[in-house]
């Protein structure tokens, strides 16, 4: 198998690893759907299905970087539901610019807060942002009494209901955040240094990586990540509820495994989880619409994940016995 | 940080330890030590396991730090030796267990942490790729290394290559001591020999080599001077003309070899 490498050519980084895989299985998707319900490929039904999987996207984003160096971030969903309620209360007193701004630097402190905890607490970051989920959803849930925001105005709106030559907002920040995250995973030096801690955080760290700024950094770009995502959802619906996000990271999460990262950290790319988000969306809406129960949506997308992960683990079972040819024939020769 | 700056004998010392003195809890890892490396110079550090070769090294490489006891670098005293000054001194360690990232090529290990860059947005560095494989692999070339596959996962190679890749990569940096925590412990016999000739190799450029080993034979076919820990004590600190197999041995076990014999 072809692993994407973390500095790659264009055509590596578009069909490297698992990405020929999830290219062919989005095609095969596509096709069966449109023979089945045509119209679903129409331009509407199209900008509806990108504005549904922005919001996944752009967190996906960061919580691809988070697991490729060796962390993960449990407290999206909770950072999701907080700084959609955030924003969309502070909006009632202040103008909806610095309430959209205001959501998003909240989503960034959140990110903040986990990674402190992270880098001083020697325990996993999966207990510690277990525990960050719980509270930062108790805040979240304490500061509306449990429900909705009401009495939101709608200069709020204007952000997430924006359109960018008839794209709408959400879609073009997650192409635009999307390309961004590409040239820095892939193209700088900070970048190849994220795919080093997730490989041996040891070797990083003898190398003379700074281990601290890269994980403030990292929690952090995902915490702002996860707040635009949110004030887009917000402002898109006009409101905010506490309940916003519950299962988010999960569906995050999967998303990006499903794209090809590793979760043991030090492999992946930002084309395959993108391809993955694509992917699942694709699979939600086409059932959808060939008139299938919504449910069994579930089970494909979680079927989905286990048969990319189960042919990872069998390749990498093949490339253990050819390393042990390897070191027999180098045993040999040797004798 | 002190910075005491004592008359220069008439040779330069690179490291100098004095009085080093380590406890692991309520044992006693390191006791008094002191120790003088010269440049060029190959020092077999032997003991039993658990003597406190490791200890030492892992002080001299800044990630242990002395309980008591001072650390002189070019004669000038460091009070707090952190791994980041004593990479920016030019002291490298190559460790038993190989710090590689094995998600990374050959090249990329090599120059993990001094990356070639392209260009500057801010804080972000652009990645000079190309550039960063040249250089990864004149670094292992100079090694007298042959390695084709510079850029796929290391951890597709052999324990030998991989061993190869960790000692190109302390190499890069090493300018004034680089030690070898048990090199040939991997490795088959043509590639031990190819090991202690780029230890001669890497000394002749001036720079204070410390090796341990379990493998006498190695230690007496490299090292100019041998140093045996017992306890945590330096029990032989002696000239390799100046001393015998069975002196080591005795040295290192406290176990006098006339006496069993007669």
């Amino acid at each position: 198998m072809r692993v994407p490498s973390p500095n790659s050519s264009v055509r590596e980084s578009l069909f490297g690893g698992r990405n020929t895989g999830l290219f062919v299985t989005l095609g095969l998707s596509l096709l069966v759907i449109s023979l089945f319900s045509p119209q679903y490929l129409s331009l509407d039904n199209l900008r509806v299905v990108a504005l549904q999987i922005s919001f996944i996207g752009i967190a996906s984003l960061g919580t691809a970087l988070l697991i490729i160096s060796g962390n993960v971030d449990l407290s999206i969903g909770s950072q999701y539901a907080l700084c959609a309620v955030a924003a969309a209360m502070l909006a009632r007193t202040i103008p909806a610019p610095f309430a959209w701004l205001a959501g998003i630097t909240l989503g960034a402190i959140l990110g903040f807060l986990d990674a402190l905890m992270v880098w001083r607490v020697n325990i996993s970051p999966i207990i510690i942002t277990l525990g960050t989920m719980t509270v930062f959803r108790g805040i979240a849930l304490r500061i509306t009494n449990g429900f909705g925001v009401r009495g939101v105005p709608k200069s709020f709106s204007a952000f997430g209901q924006a359109r960018i030559l008839t794209v709408p907002m959400p879609v073009c920040v997650l192409i635009g955040l999307g390309l961004l995250a590409h040239i820095f995973l892939h193209k700088t030096v900070q970048g190849r240094h994220l795919f080093a801690f997730g490989g041996n955080k040891q070797a990083a760290e003898a190398a003379g990586i700074n281990s601290k700024r890269l994980i403030l950094m990292n929690f952090t770009f995902n915490g702002a990540l996860v707040g635009i995502s949110a004030v887009l959802a917000a402002s898109r619906f006009g409101t905010a509820a506490p309940t916003f996000g519950v299962g988010f990271e999960l569906d995050v999460i999967a998303a990006v495994i499903l794209g090809g990262v590793a979760f043991t950290g030090g492999e992946g790319s930002i084309v395959g989880v993108l391809l993955a988000v694509v992917l699942l969306g694709v699979i939600n809406s086409g059932l959808i619409s060939l008139g299938i129960d919504p449910h069994y949506a579930q089970m494909v997308k979680g079927a989905a994940l286990v048969v990319a992960v189960t042919l990872d683990q069998l390749t990498q079972e093949r490339q253990e016995r050819h390393r042990k040819r390897l070191a027999i024939q180098e045993r040999s020769a040797i004798a | 940080m002190i910075n005491d700056r004592s008359t220069r004998g008439s040779q330069q010392k690179v490291v100098r330890c004095v009085g080093i003195t380590k406890y692991f809890g309520g044992v006693r890892a390191l006791d008094t030590v002191s120790l003088e490396l010269l440049p060029g110079e190959i020092v077999g550090l032997v003991g039993d396991n658990g003597a406190g070769k490791t200890t030492l090294v892992k002080i001299l490489s800044g990630l242990y730090q002395p309980d008591e006891g001072s650390i002189w670098l070019d004669d000038v005293r460091v009070a707090h030796l952190n791994p980041k000054r004593a990479r920016e001194f030019g002291i490298e360690t190559v460790y038993q267990q190989l710090f590689l990232c094995d998600n990374l090529g050959a090249a990329a290990n090599v120059m993990l942490g001094q990356e070639p860059v392209r260009g500057r947005l801010g804080p972000l560095q652009f990645l000079d790729n190309h550039r960063s494989i040249e250089e990864g692999r004149r670094h292992i070339a100079e090694l007298g290394i042959t390695l084709e596959d510079l850029v796929s996962p290391v951890r597709r190679l052999s324990g030998g290559q991989r061993q190869s890749i960790a000692i190109a990569r302390a190499t890069v940096n090493a300018h004034r001591l680089i030690q070898f925590d048990e090199p040939t412990a991997a490795l088959g016999i043509r590639q031990t020999d190819a090991t202690l000739e780029l230890l001669r190799r890497v000394a002749s450029q001036g720079v204070a080599v410390i090796v341990i080993s379990h493998n006498l034979d190695d230690v007496f076919a490299v090292s100019n001077r041998i140093v045996v820990l017992r306890l945590g004590r330096i029990t032989l600190n002696a000239s390799v003309n100046d001393t015998t197999r069975e002196q080591v041995v005795e040295r290192m076990t406290g176990v006098s070899f006339r006496r069993n014999v007669l």
